[in-house]
Formats: structure tokens, sequence, C-alpha cells
């Protein structure tokens, strides 16, 4: 009995390390696609700006895409992907690719908390 | 449904800080239980037309994070008739906070945004606020584009002056429209629509001419300028044909009805 556990346990703890493995993976991959998309140079710069904030200035001079994402973080400050999906009405895997590159051009830190990633507009260290 | 709403125009003197406080004042006859924000925090006036100078806290410290928002807001509901309630917070007009609040950073702003959204959970959700009124300053600037992120419905006060025109219409193309903010337009100040017919034809007009949604025209009238600002009209003149404008604006933002 007990052995049986054991054996059904382990099989399903490392299957569930492997989803997380694939999920961060996609992640990267999400932004490397996104980054060859629109150009790589610009995002650099960006990224190494210590001050981006994400005002109402920038958000009006943001593209469009990533404007109605970055508004939906401002209003729930600090969301996963998913949720950010159900506000915008779009895939969440679009808004993946969106809010990673949020995070790359400064705007936004990336926590993972088991198997899932939050987004959030960093307060504290942005002023 | 529309629960914040945001007063705002191109030029200054199109009547914001009247049709808000106005507006704010028709919901609370309603039984409603309403709360207006001062935001023009370069030239505050709405301490002046409440008459409320000995606030103990201000809005600008709300937005500094140094105060909750129950410390800043003033209950006015004996000003009213009937049963609603009204609250203000009023902006700080001594000058030294008018200076400190012009030379805010980017941060600052960003971060004022995240306390006017909480506005939604702490008085809508926390303390059953019907709505919210945010009164802005003219033209582009971080407070007002803060009130209008934050809202849900942007009221946009315009006269047929030809400074204001062309700017309000770009206003609508390039910032109403690119924050998704659904407007409706206040023609203010309008010359003789005595005629109901000449409303409907002038209305259809100014809806072709900015392509938004009307939510009202208010003809100019002498007895608002010779109120100069001492009272809340739709208050003490109950059947003046302003206090019914106003009431029906009301109406149609209650039954998300512009269009």
């Amino acid at each position: 009995m007990i052995k049986d556990q054991i054996l059904t346990k382990r099989p399903l703890n490392i299957l569930e390390k492997i989803e997380e493995s694939l999920e961060r993976l996609n992640d990267k991959i999400e932004v490397m696609i996104e980054i060859q998309k629109n150009g790589s140079d610009n995002h650099r710069s960006n990224a190494t700006l210590p001050d981006a904030s994400l005002d109402v200035m920038t958000l009006l001079s943001m593209p469009d895409h990533l404007r109605k994402t970055a508004m939906s973080i401002c209003r729930c400050s600090r969301a996963t992907a998913e949720e950010i999906a159900e506000q915008t009405k779009r895939a969440r895997a679009v808004e993946s690719a969106y809010l990673n590159q949020l995070v790359i051009m400064g705007y936004l830190k990336k926590e993972r908390k088991g198997r899932k990633a939050y987004f959030y507009i960093d307060k504290e260290t942005q002023g | 449904m529309s629960k914040i709403i945001a007063v705002h125009s191109y030029k200054g003197g199109t009547g914001k800080t009247l049709l808000s406080v106005n507006l704010a004042a028709t919901f609370a006859k309603n039984g409603k239980k309403v709360a207006i924000f001062d935001l023009d925090f370069r030239a505050p006036s709405l301490f002046a037309i409440l008459k409320t100078e000995n606030s103990e806290y201000w809005f600008n410290d709300y937005l500094n994070n140094t105060v909750d928002i129950d410390k800043v807001l003033v209950d006015l509901s004996d000003k009213i008739t009937g049963n609603g309630k009204f609250f203000a917070g009023l902006a700080n007009p001594a000058t030294e906070a008018i200076r400190d609040m012009s030379s805010k950073d980017r941060k600052w702003e960003m971060r004022a945004l995240g306390r006017l959204l909480a506005l939604r959970e702490s008085l809508l959700t926390d303390q059953n606020f019907d709505y919210i009124f945010l009164d802005t300053s003219p033209g582009l600037q971080y407070s007002s584009i803060n009130a209008i992120v934050a809202a849900d419905f942007v009221v946009v006060a315009t006269t047929g002056d030809r400074s204001d025109v062309d700017g309000t219409k770009r206003m609508l193309k390039e910032l109403y429209s690119l924050f998704e903010k659904k407007t409706g337009l206040v023609l203010n100040k309008v010359l003789d629509p005595s005629a109901t017919a000449k409303k409907s034809e002038m209305s259809n007009k100014v809806k072709m001419a900015y392509q938004v949604p009307m939510l009202g025209i208010i003809p100019c009238f002498c007895e608002i300028l010779r109120a100069e600002g001492n009272l809340i009209f739709v208050q003490d003149k109950p059947d003046h044909p302003f206090t019914k404008i106003l009431a029906e604006m009301a109406r149609k933002i209650e039954n998300n009805e512009v269009n």
C-alpha cells in the first residue's frame, strides 16, 4: 500500500517539475520571439534605463498593443498573464509575451511563485 | 456602469467645476452617495465654491500617501436636500502647496495614478459610494490624464469658441480614444438654443463635428454668472432650466444612455 503511494507520488512530482520547466522555457521563448519581432536594439537601450516608470505620459507614447496590457496591469498592480488576458480579452500567450516585453523595457518586474509568474509595477524602487 | 467620472476640457473657463459640482450635487439630491475631488492643483477652486477653506487634510496629502482618504473627505451632505450624501476632497490652495504639486516627477505621478485607482476599492467597494467625480485642470497634464485613466467616463466640456474647438477635437482623437475611454461632450455657454428643433439640429451638428456622443447642451445663463460661484446652483435654484438640464445629464449617465 505505502509502496504504491510512493510509486504514484514520485512520478507526479517529476511530471509537475517537468511542466514547470516547460513553462519557464515557454516564457523565455516568447521573450525571444518578441525581441526578434520588434528589433532588439530598441529594447536593450530601454532596458538599461534605470528609471523607466509606467506613468501616463509613458502609457500615451506606447504602441497600442502594449498600452492595453500596461493599463490593465496599472489597474490591478499585480497579476498573472492569465488575469490580464481576462481583462483584455486576448490570448494568454499574447499577454504573456507583451508582459515579458514590458519587463525587458524596465516597466514591470516579474516574480515566480511556484508554477505561477506574477507581473507587477515596482513602486518601491521606482522613486 | 460608469462610477468614476472625470470632468475635463482642453481650455480653461469651459465650466468644468460648475459642471462637476452640480452633476455631483444632482446625484446627491437623488439620494446617491457622492464624492467630488479637486484635481486642479495649479488653481484650486472647489474649496471656494463649497466654502470649506478650513480643511485639515487635502487631497494633495492623499496623493502624497501621507493620509487615508477618510481624513481628506469633508462631509457636506447638509448643503444638499434629501437623504443623499455629498463629500468633497479639496486641493490645497496655499501657494506653497501649488508649488510643491507642480514640481512632482514622473515617478510621483505614477504612484499618484495608483492612489487614484485605489479609490475604486476604498470608496466604491468598501464604503458604498455610488459616484466619484474628478474635477480636473484643463489641457494635457499629468493630474488630468491620471484622472482620465482612472475614470470610467469622461465628461468633456467645451464652448463654441474657435480656440477651444480644434484642441478638443484633437484631445478626443489622441487622448481619450487611446485610453479607450467612454466620453460625453457638453457644449456649454451656447447662445440662444431656444427652439427645441434648433436644439436637436445643433446636437446633431456637434455630434458630426466631434464624432463623439453628446451628453448635453447648456445655454449661456446670466443667472449663473450673477451667482458668482456663490451657490450650488442645482440645490439653490431647483426650478431653473440649468437644474433640469443637469438632471437629464445625470439620468443619461446613470442609465448608460450617452450615445
